[in-house]
């Protein structure tokens, strides 16, 4: 169990820092990177710190379905 | 040594409990309706906004987000280790997981003195307005969470403890919330524009 939690926050410090790092890169997809980057972040807080991983499979939907409409309006819009 | 085991399959029964996950989407759409108000805003005015984030400093943003990332693992640890029954070390942990928000909250308020030293405050434009209201509105939040885990720390603290698992979990799922909320503000204030 707190081998999972670990590696999840391990996971997560290296996904924080190379999405600071690569926002100093130019490209045309820099942005949308950024924006997966964040929705892999938001769903290994969700699923592993907060547990969701043992939820009903109503939670987990809801929660993937937020985080997959949010990053795809702010990717078209951005 | 006893473990604790709570049925979550229940679709009632989310970790954390089914009123606290409720308000848990209220503020993430509440939040993420914002920050796409703010995307819409920055495409009528991109070059504000661009050098408006300039203006902002990532670094200090990254160190908050590692800040949030490592309280908010100490507070699963500290749950894990209230449901193995070992109370002494879950609450050694919710020490660190106040630790490490109160960190959050002394380099949130560095940042919040030199932005209004620069003149940068809610009102100096549409970027700064955003960022003051969202920023701000989450720091409530923190704070709210930490005295939330003051209680729960002196709750389960004492020997005849009548603190739940139920209540920590709770209490543990509106600290993670905080965390869920800064992940989707710091790479759009922080990094897109």
């Amino acid at each position: 169990m707190k081998t999972t939690i670990s590696l999840t926050w391990l996971i997560l410090i290296v996904l924080t820092i190379t999405s600071a790092y690569i926002s100093n890169l130019q490209g045309t997809y820099i942005a949308f990177v950024i924006l997966i980057l964040a929705a892999l972040k938001f769903l290994g807080i969700a699923f592993q710190f907060m547990e969701l991983k043992k939820a009903h499979v109503f939670w987990k939907g809801i929660i993937i379905g937020f985080v997959v409409i949010f990053i795809g309006i702010i990717s078209v819009v951005i | 040594m006893n473990k604790v085991s709570i049925n979550y399959k229940n679709i009632y029964y989310p970790p954390g409990g089914i009123l606290l996950w409720i308000i848990i989407f209220l503020e993430l759409f509440t939040f993420g309706i914002a920050l796409i108000a703010m995307v819409f805003y920055s495409k009528q005015e991109p070059l504000l906004f661009h050098d408006s984030r300039l203006l902002l400093n990532a670094t200090f943003g990254m160190i908050n987000t590692l800040f949030l990332l490592t309280s908010g693992y100490f507070m699963a640890v500290s749950v894990a280790q209230l449901k193995a029954n070992n109370r002494k070390k879950s609450n050694t942990y919710l020490l660190l997981t106040m630790l490490f928000g109160m960190l959050f909250l002394a380099l949130k308020s560095f940042e919040y003195y030199g932005k209004l030293n620069e003149g940068l405050d809610l009102s100096y434009n549409t970027f700064f307005t955003f960022y003051w209201l969202l920023t701000l509105f989450h720091v409530i939040h923190v704070i709210v969470g930490l005295v939330i885990l003051t209680s729960v720390y002196f709750g389960i603290r004492k020997p005849q403890s009548n603190t739940s698992i139920e209540d920590v979990e709770a209490s543990a799922a509106f600290w993670h919330m905080c965390d869920l909320i800064w992940i989707i503000l710091f790479p759009v204030i922080y990094l897109l524009f």
